[in-house]
This record gives structure tokens, sequence and C-alpha cells, in this order.
């Protein structure tokens, strides 16, 4: 039993995280229709930010939380720069575009972002700090879960209660599923699209940047390549729950953590990945709008 | 109040408009009419932008409003009831109606205005919490129009509101355009295929043909036009 629980919490913690990249995806999906497949490098450049801050800030001799504190905003908002930053020169002059070129020009930015890290930092694996600091409370239970998947869970819920609470209850929130449901009427009753879908990159970034910052100081090292593989599974996640759908992301992080932390535990760590794509062909064919998703044909 | 001089605009290389001029006055109910494919809804999307102009121009107020994006004019006192109406439809009816005085600030003004517009359309403060996409096309006509008024603009700009309704809530419906525009001052411009409807409560009436005007007159002067009877009334 407590094996179990083991595995459990193991698969909730990546699929907190999961549900966090999730989101960028589903959010920018929702609005303009894009797969961004830069938002993994987005991950990516979150977790490098943090190592570098954290770097320069333990070298102050500042304590581990402080570190936390500090490091974890710095990432948010360099992230936030990035994503901001990639659509206005990869996407918004693609707005009009066939479909296919902005799809194109999101592959090229993935690329790019990878080597540019790769020639700026290094190809190799760097250590991460633990910014994470140990809870009394929790070790406790050592072995069943760890301080570090606590802060983890606890913090993805806190960021996606708030942004579930901003989309509802929000003037700006509602402008945003507003123009999500109908770009042309958004305009109509003031809304500035542009402006929406910026922040909607925003917002996506922010939340993968914290995903980045938690699971590099839980896993303890990062490289340039670390975006590609959470990206891919991140999208699966999207995909899984409902592409377009917010608590879809959130459910499908959920699913696809625990499935790869069952499979690990209880078949062979060499199937993880088998099993969390198989679990997408499968929905894929049973339930082909994802779990939350609306079939196709009901968008009006 | 707006005015359209010699407009022409199109689609790509398409053009669709001629040298259309339409003057619509303070106060004033302007009637719109024209077949399928006429070129009333290009007309509208020139005003708001989605169509650039190629020449002419368009001036609210006196002042040129070409290359003014449409998210701009709400601000400006213009406000637009699509064609098709463009429900946000997993909005609820009262998020819709929020949506509709998004860049407004005052508070107690919205309020007030939410308490008209259930008064106008008791239906839609019973929907209040469904969502906008599960409404009966006329409870939708009836939103889309309510959603405009909550921008309280000076200008109602409206494209068929008539379309796929049944004859009772056509009637309902042009009634409450003219007191909104008798009670409140609004200016409307209406474009529609429904001739005699439009042209009831209309002080006067453009006929739009294949993108041009052909014939302006008042309105009460348009239903007894042989032509206009012919061709759009029926009789
Ligand atoms: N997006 C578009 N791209 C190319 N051509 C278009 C587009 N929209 C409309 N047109 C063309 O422009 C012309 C005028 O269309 P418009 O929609 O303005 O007509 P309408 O008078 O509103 O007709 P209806 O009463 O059927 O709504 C038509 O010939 C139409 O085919
Ligand atoms: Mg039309």
């Amino acid at each position: 039993m407590e094996y179990f629980f083991e595995i459990f919490f193991d698969g909730l913690t990546r699929g907190s995280i999961y549900a966090l990249i999730a989101l960028g995806y589903t959010m920018v999906y929702g609005i303009i229709q894009l797969i961004n497949f830069a938002h993994g490098e987005i991950y990516m450049i979150g977790a490098f930010t943090a190592l570098i801050v954290s770097g320069v800030l333990g070298a102050l001799g500042l304590p581990g939380y402080a570190i936390l504190l500090m490091t974890l905003p710095v990432a948010v908002i360099y992230a936030s720069a990035y994503g901001y930053t990639i659509e206005k020169i990869a996407y918004k002059p693609l707005r009009n575009a066939p479909r296919l070129s902005p799809l194109i020009s999101a592959i090229g930015m993935s690329i790019f972002l990878q080597n540019y890290v790769l020639l700026a930092q290094t190809p190799d694996f760097l250590p991460f700090p633990s910014l994470l600091p140990p809870l009394d409370v929790v070790d406790r239970f050592h072995g069943v879960l760890s301080s570090s998947e606590v802060i983890i869970v606890v913090t993805a819920a806190l960021v996606m209660a708030g942004l579930t609470a901003f989309i509802k209850f929000t003037r700006m929130g509602k402008a945003m599923r507003a123009t999500a449901q109908s770009p042309r009427m958004a305009m109509l009753v003031g809304i500035n699209v542009d402006q929406v879908i910026s922040l909607t990159f925003i917002i996506g970034s922010a939340l993968a940047a914290v995903g980045g910052v938690l699971i590099a100081s839980h896993v303890g090292q990062i490289n340039f390549y670390i975006g590609f593989l959470a990206g891919i599974k991140a999208f699966t996640a999207a995909v899984l729950g409902g592409i377009g759908s917010i608590p879809g992301a959130m459910l499908g992080g959920l699913v696809l953590g625990w499935t790869e932390s069952f499979a690990t535990g209880y078949v062979s760590s060499d199937y993880e990945d088998v099993f969390a794509f198989a679990l997408l062909v499968l929905i894929l064919i049973f339930r082909p709008a994802g779990i939350l998703g609306k079939p196709a044909i009901q968008k009006v | 109040m707006l005015k359209l001089i010699d407009v022409e605009a199109g689609y790509g290389a398409i053009p669709v408009l001629h040298r259309v001029s339409i003057e619509v006055g303070k106060g004033e109910i302007i009637s719109l009419i024209g077949a399928n494919g006429a070129g009333k809804t290009t007309t509208l999307m020139a005003i708001c932008g989605v169509v650039p102009l190629r020449s002419g121009d368009i001036l609210l107020d006196g002042q040129s409003i070409r290359g003014v994006p449409g998210n701009r004019l709400v601000d400006m006192g213009v406000s637009q009831v699509p064609e098709g109406r463009l429900i946000f439809p997993e909005l609820t009816v009262a998020e819709n109606l929020d949506m509709g005085a998004f860049l407004r600030k005052d508070r107690q003004g919205i309020r007030d205005d939410l308490d008209h517009v259930f008064e106008l359309f008791p239906i839609l403060a019973d929907r209040r919490h469904q969502q906008g996409g599960t409404l009966s096309g006329g409870e939708q006509q009836m939103l889309a129009i309510s959603r405009a008024i909550m921008a309280r603009p000076r200008v109602l700009l409206l494209d068929e509101p008539s379309l796929g309704l049944a004859p009772l809530v056509i009637r309902q419906i042009f009634g409450i355009i003219q007191k909104i525009n008798r009670e409140r001052g609004t200016t409307i411009f209406l474009v529609e295929q429904n001739a005699h409807q439009a042209l009831k409560i209309a002080h006067r009436g453009y006929v739009m043909e294949n993108g041009a005007i052909t014939l302006t007159d008042t309105a009460a002067r348009l239903l007894e036009n042989e032509g206009v009877k012919k061709a759009y009334l029926g009789i």
C-alpha cells in the first residue's frame, strides 16, 4: 500500500507539471488555433533563468527559501517576455496566412531557441540546485512523498486555482473567453484582440516557467533539450484533456502523470513513454475531441 | 452623424462596393435594403474597418474614421449587431451582456442599462445564467441587440435582425428597435432584406443592388415605389 501511494504522489507531481505546461498549449490553441511548438522551450528558458539567478543569489549567501522567492518571479518575467516576443515576431505577422505557416514558424522558433541556449550555455547537463526547502511535517512520511513533491503539487494547485478564478470572474478573463469564441465579435464590442493574444502568451509562458523551475529543482539537472520532451508530453496532456479546454489541460496533465507513474511503477520504467503515447492514441480513437473537449461540429 | 462618401471596398481583388454614399442623420432610423449578395454586410464591415476602403471616406461626427480599428469604434459611440448575431456561445447571457459593456467603467450606469435591457426583453432576465449558445434564435437576436445597447451607443448598426425569425418575433424586435430610437435618441442604421418591416420603422431608406445605391428616398415613399414593391415587397 505504501508503494501504491508513493507512485500515486509521483504521478500527481509529474501531472501537476504537465498540467502547468499544457495550459499554455491549450490557451493559445483556444484563441488562435495554433500549436505553439516553441512552448516547451519557454519552459526550458524559465528553468535556465532560474539556474542563473539562483546561482548569483546563492553566491551572495542568501538562504534557500529567499533564493526561491526571488528566483521564481524573475524566471516568470523572463519567460513571459520570451513568450510575448515570440508571438510578436513569429506568429503575429502570419495571422492571416494559411494555417500551416504559423505552425512551421513555431517549429522554427523551437529549434532556434534550443540551439540558442545550446550555444549560449552548454550542450551538457547542468546541476540544478534544490531550491525547494525541506518541510519537517512532510519528512515524517519519508519514502512515500517528499517535501519537494508537496511544494510542487500545492504551488501548481494554487496557480491553477488563481488562473481559473481569473478566467472565470474578471472582465479580462471573460474577454479572453469571448475572443476564443468569436474574435470578430470580440473586436466589435471593443476588445483589443491583439492585446488578448499577447496576454494569453504571457500567462501561458508564466505558467510554464513556474513548472520549469519547480521540476528542475526536483530533478536536479537541466539542459537545452528538456523543453522538447516536456513539451511533447504536455501537448499530449492538452490533447488528452481536449485541446482548447482549460480544465481539460489540468485533467489531461494529471491523467498523463498517473499513467506514466503507474506504468513505471508496476510494469517497467522502459515503458513510461510507451504507455503515455498509447493512452493518447486510445483517446484519439475513442474520444477524438479529448476528455473534456467538445466535438468539432458543436463549435459555432 | 454617420456619413459614407463614395465608398469603394471589396475582398482581395474583388470589388464589391461601388461609390456608395449614405448619410445617417442624428436620431434617424435609416434602412438599407437589398437582395442577397448586394453588399449590405460589406457596407457594415467597411464601417467597422474589417474590410479596408479602396477609396472614399467614412465620417463619424464629421471626422474620418477610415483606418480606425474596429475595436476603437465602440468608444466613439458605434455599436453593432452583426449578421448571424455572433453570440459568445459559451458565455452566459449575463456575461455576454457584460462584454457589451467591456470598455465602460461606470458601474452604476452599467447596472441601470442592464435593468433597462431586462425591461425590454424580460426573457433574458430569466435566462441570465444560461449559456448564450443554448438560446433560441429569437432569444439570441434579443441578446445581440441587448449586448450592443450595453455599450450605450450613439449609433447602432444592425445587420438583418429579422433573419430566420418568426413574424411575431420580428415585429417584436422591430418594435423595440423603434423604441430604442425614440426613448434613448439612438441613431439606427438598419440593414435588411425584410424591406417591408425595415421601411415601416425607418425615416429614410436606401436601396442597394450589386454593390451600388440605386435609389434613396423617405421610407414612406419607398414603400409606395413601384420598383421597390416589385423587387422587395413581393407585391
Ligand atoms: N469574405 C469574403 N470574401 C470574398 N467575397 C465576399 C466575402 N464576403 C462577401 N463576399 C462577396 O461580396 C458580395 C456582397 O456580400 P455581402 O455579404 O455584403 O452581401 P449582403 O448584401 O450582406 O447579402 P445577404 O443579404 O445575403 O447577407 C457577395 O458577392 C459575396 O459573395
Ligand atoms: Mg449580409
